[in-house]
């Protein structure tokens, strides 16, 4: 029989929190919620435990049944960022926008990969920004505050100081270090891995 | 405890990026502290970037929210 947790009423993501719980105790759950995005949650959440889930419908909740182990492995994170790299690990922000596209867009998704970036245990060694990519160390950049615990948490970061020139930024710079192209050419060229957005 | 509390978050949910764009406008305009983060991990939504917000501006938020924009959900973190 499996262990039943009633997460009826529960608030996310307190229903994923018990089905952890549960999981880490015994290897099948079935969790009651009352709502498709808790069901949602739940069962993706069983699947990333490599669970077979089981989805019950019913007048008075959803019972969502998880068996561990029954499918597959367990997610685990990509085999890249376990072997050590033959030098630094270098981001190349050469935009103020991630991808190239839709501008709007590209905004929104180069400060949801700054955020990412925060919290990942993959850390980047050295940031190097360029072009309208110095946009974003500037005092009004949305994204300051994740530039600056990056920092804080030991990653370099390299402004190109052509670019702030030429953006007339060079005294709103409130992160990093304004670099030249002598050291980004060199950071550049002596990566162990590099990532360009 | 209490630092706990000041620095607990919460995130809005949305059913699109237009939605969540026009969310950020409504904040910006009302000068609420925001932030634009990637859904987190745990959570889902049909779009992947979401607001997160102090817990205690909650129901500021709601407020200019409400009515204005589609919402999937508020979470707490």
């Amino acid at each position: 029989m499996p262990k039943v947790v009633d997460c009826r009423g529960f608030a996310c993501p307190q229903p994923v929190i018990e089905t952890k719980q549960a999981l880490e105790k015994t290897g099948k759950v079935t969790i009651i919620v009352d709502n498709p995005a808790a069901r949602d949650n739940v069962a993706r959440f069983g699947k990333s435990q490599a669970g077979r889930v089981t989805i019950d419908e019913k007048k008075d909740g959803i019972y969502i049944t998880i068996e561990k182990g029954k499918q597959g492995k367990p997610r685990t994170k990509a085999p890249s960022s376990k072997i050590p790299a033959p030098g630094p690990s270098v981001v190349v922000i050469p935009s103020d926008q991630m991808g190239r596209g839709e501008e709007e867009l590209g905004h929104i998704l180069i400060r949801s990969f700054l955020h990412a970036l925060t919290e990942v245990s993959a850390r980047p060694d050295t940031m190097i920004f360029f072009n309208t990519g110095v946009k974003l160390t500037v005092k009004e950049s949305e994204v300051l505050e994740d530039l600056q615990a990056l920092e804080k948490n030991g990653v370099e970061i390299l402004i190109c100081g052509t670019c702030l020139d030429y953006f007339n930024l060079k005294e709103k710079i409130a992160v990093g270090q304004v670099s030249n192209m002598y050291t980004i050419a060199e950071t550049l060229l002596s990566a162990g891995r590099l990532v360009t957005v | 405890m209490q630092d706990e509390q000041i620095n607990s978050y919460g995130v809005v949910l949305f059913q699109s990026i237009s939605s969540a764009l026009r969310a950020e406008k409504l904040l910006k305009k009302q000068e609420i502290a925001y932030k634009l983060i990637p859904v987190p991990r745990h959570l889902s939504s049909d779009c992947g970037i979401c607001i997160r917000f102090h817990t205690q501006n909650e129901s500021q938020i709601r407020e200019v929210l409400t009515g204005k924009v589609e919402i999937q959900s508020f979470c707490l973190l």
